[in-house]
């Protein structure tokens, strides 16, 4: 199944290479090369470890943001009110303005994309983290309440664990959008990162560069979402596996 | 809770008038207007610790010149009908392209298992694909014109209603699907009567991401590719450095976005589902979290 998909992708693209021109559309066994050239040549890895440190610590501001946030929402009626419309509308405001504000303010800088990831990945967090406070087993916060535990210890013990998978499927959700935010904001300004060397190719009109850069960084993520995250994930819960052989 | 009730507890001591405004204020009714006035206070902030950031009355005072007609000290003078037009055009012409395409792949990988098995991952690159790449390639394809914001439209958004609606046709019950069959139904009122109905929750999903999407698209494909269109005028502004005008753009095009939600595609939906249970809710952004945004 999987082979049948990719051999129809790189069909359909060979189809349409020989439809529209090698020159306006080079055909994957060009692209092919000159992402191993790419790679090879050693320019990929100082370009990518920039883009990635970004996109982390957008994701790192974000989840501590989006948990704050989604903690108030969850929590209180006030607050959600509050947050109902900026979080609903950071969903729908299009990608191009992260990008063009977060060069506004802060120039051609680290900040800008980080800015903008943190910005794009917050709601996903927020409204995950309050939707997985209300779920919260209210059975386990009466009986706190009734053994005199402390709030610290609650929210250490019974909601912190209870949020945290609700925080990494927000991260997920949000990880495909972050990721494309990041390379907008460096395409329109920045002097390194894998949008740099697309927008580099653009104004070289090499279609194949563009290609091959803007796959590299699709192909990687998908090893990051596939590798990293589902790792983590398994590692942080862990001890629900271990719940599970009790009950 | 935490927040209210320990403020309310303080607000108790004081007593008298102030115990009932803050009451009023700490609402959740009031939280509305509240987060809007923290926005704008915000704006403000920023607009105070950076420089290049423009303050909310520069940008309305931009706005007003804009919108009038005026000049701006002599440099251009606003336009601002003839670009939205433009755009709209641009807009409106790519997303009926997108969505006919997208409802025929879309038909055609949700209904045969050998497209499903073929097609259905070079969908998911198209998926993954940023717009601004298509907008990078479109240009390069057409040069500056008409063409390269249409296309970037098209080859941004078709993959959205597409895989909305290959969920959409998945999603029929098959007993509906068989029975239909054994009682001979025809296929053009099977078409009508079982696959519409049921596809059209889906339709309106993909509509929905489609415009956000292509919005986006059609956007930076006139920034890098155009000499016209909302786009170009909010690029003009940024390398004229005159932030007050981007910024002001900004807001325009928000503004665009959200009544075409609200004017066309709400009232649609409303259209297309009066079939169904008035009370049953809409698809919200909390159920689906892949609505929002678009890169």
């Amino acid at each position: 199944m999987v082979a049948a998909g990719w051999l129809g992708f790189l069909g359909f693209w060979a189809l349409m290479t020989s439809i529209i021109g090698e020159v306006r559309l080079p055909s994957p066994i060009s692209v092919g090369k000159e992402m191993w050239q790419i790679v090879s040549s050693g320019v990929f890895f100082g370009d990518f470890a920039a883009s990635i440190l970004k996109v982390l610590y957008g994701f790192l501001f974000s989840i501590v943001l989006g948990t704050g946030i989604g903690y108030l929402m969850g929590r209180s009626r006030y607050w959600k009110a509050f947050f109902q419309d900026p979080v609903m509308a950071s969903g729908s405001i299009p990608g191009l303005t992260y990008a063009v504000m977060a060069l506004v303010i802060f120039g051609i800088a680290l900040w800008g994309p980080v800015l903008s990831v943190t910005l794009v990945s917050i709601p996903y967090i927020a409204l995950n983290v309050a939707e997985g406070l209300e779920g919260v087993d209210t059975h386990l916060l009466q009986m706190s309440e009734v053994f005199r535990r402390k709030p610290r210890a609650v929210a250490r013990h019974v909601l912190f664990p209870s949020m945290l998978p609700f925080v990494f499927a927000g991260v997920r959700l949000s990880f495909a959008l972050a990721w494309k935010v990041e390379q907008l904001t460096e395409v329109f300004g920045s002097s390194k990162g894998v949008g740099f060397r697309i927008r580099e190719s653009f104004q070289r009109f090499s279609v194949r560069g563009v290609l091959a850069w803007v796959l590299l960084f699709i192909i990687f993520m998908i090893i990051v979402e596939r590798v990293v995250l589902v790792r983590l994930e398994r590692r942080l819960f862990r001890w629900r596996t271990v719940g599970t052989e009790f009950s | 809770m935490t927040v209210d009730t320990a403020s309310l507890g303080s607000a108790r001591k004081t007593g008298g008038p102030w115990r009932t405004v803050w009451k009023v204020v700490s609402s959740p009714r009031a939280a509305r207007p509240a987060a809007y006035l923290a926005a704008f206070l915000g704006w403000m902030l920023l607009a105070a610790l950076r420089p290049r950031v423009p303050t909310p009355w520069k940008v309305f005072e931009f706005l007003w010149i804009e919108l009038t007609g005026g000049s701006h000290g002599g440099v251009l003078k606003g336009q601002w009908a003839h670009h939205v037009a433009i755009t709209m055009e641009r807009f409106g012409i790519g997303l009926v392209i997108s969505f006919v395409i997208g409802l025929a792949v879309g038909v055609l990988i949700g209904s045969s298992r050998y497209a499903h098995a073929l097609l259905n991952d070079t969908l998911m690159v198209f998926l993954a694909l940023p717009a601004i790449i298509w907008a990078f390639i479109t240009v390069i394809w057409f040069g500056l014109g008409n063409q390269a914001p249409v296309w970037t439209t098209v080859l941004t958004a078709f993959p959205f209603v597409s895989v909305n609606i290959v969920h959409g046709v998945q999603a029929i019950t098959p007993d509906l699907r068989m029975m239909s069959h054994s009682f001979g139904v025809s296929s053009y009122r099977r078409l009508r009567h079982l696959i519409l109905p049921a596809i059209t929750g889906y339709v309106f999903a993909g509509l929905r991401f489609a415009v956000i999407v292509g919005w986006n698209g059609v956007l930076l494909a006139e920034w890098f590719g155009s000499a016209d269109g909302v786009g170009w005028r909010t690029r003009y502004w940024y390398d004229a450095a005159r932030y007050q005008g981007f910024v002001g753009w900004v807001l325009l095009f928000l503004v665009i976005i959200i009544l075409i939600d609200r004017w066309i595609l709400a009232p649609m939906e409303r259209r297309a589902f009066r079939w169904r249970d008035v009370h049953r809710d809409k698809i919200t952004i909390q159920e689906r979290p892949e609505a929002l945004g678009a890169a």
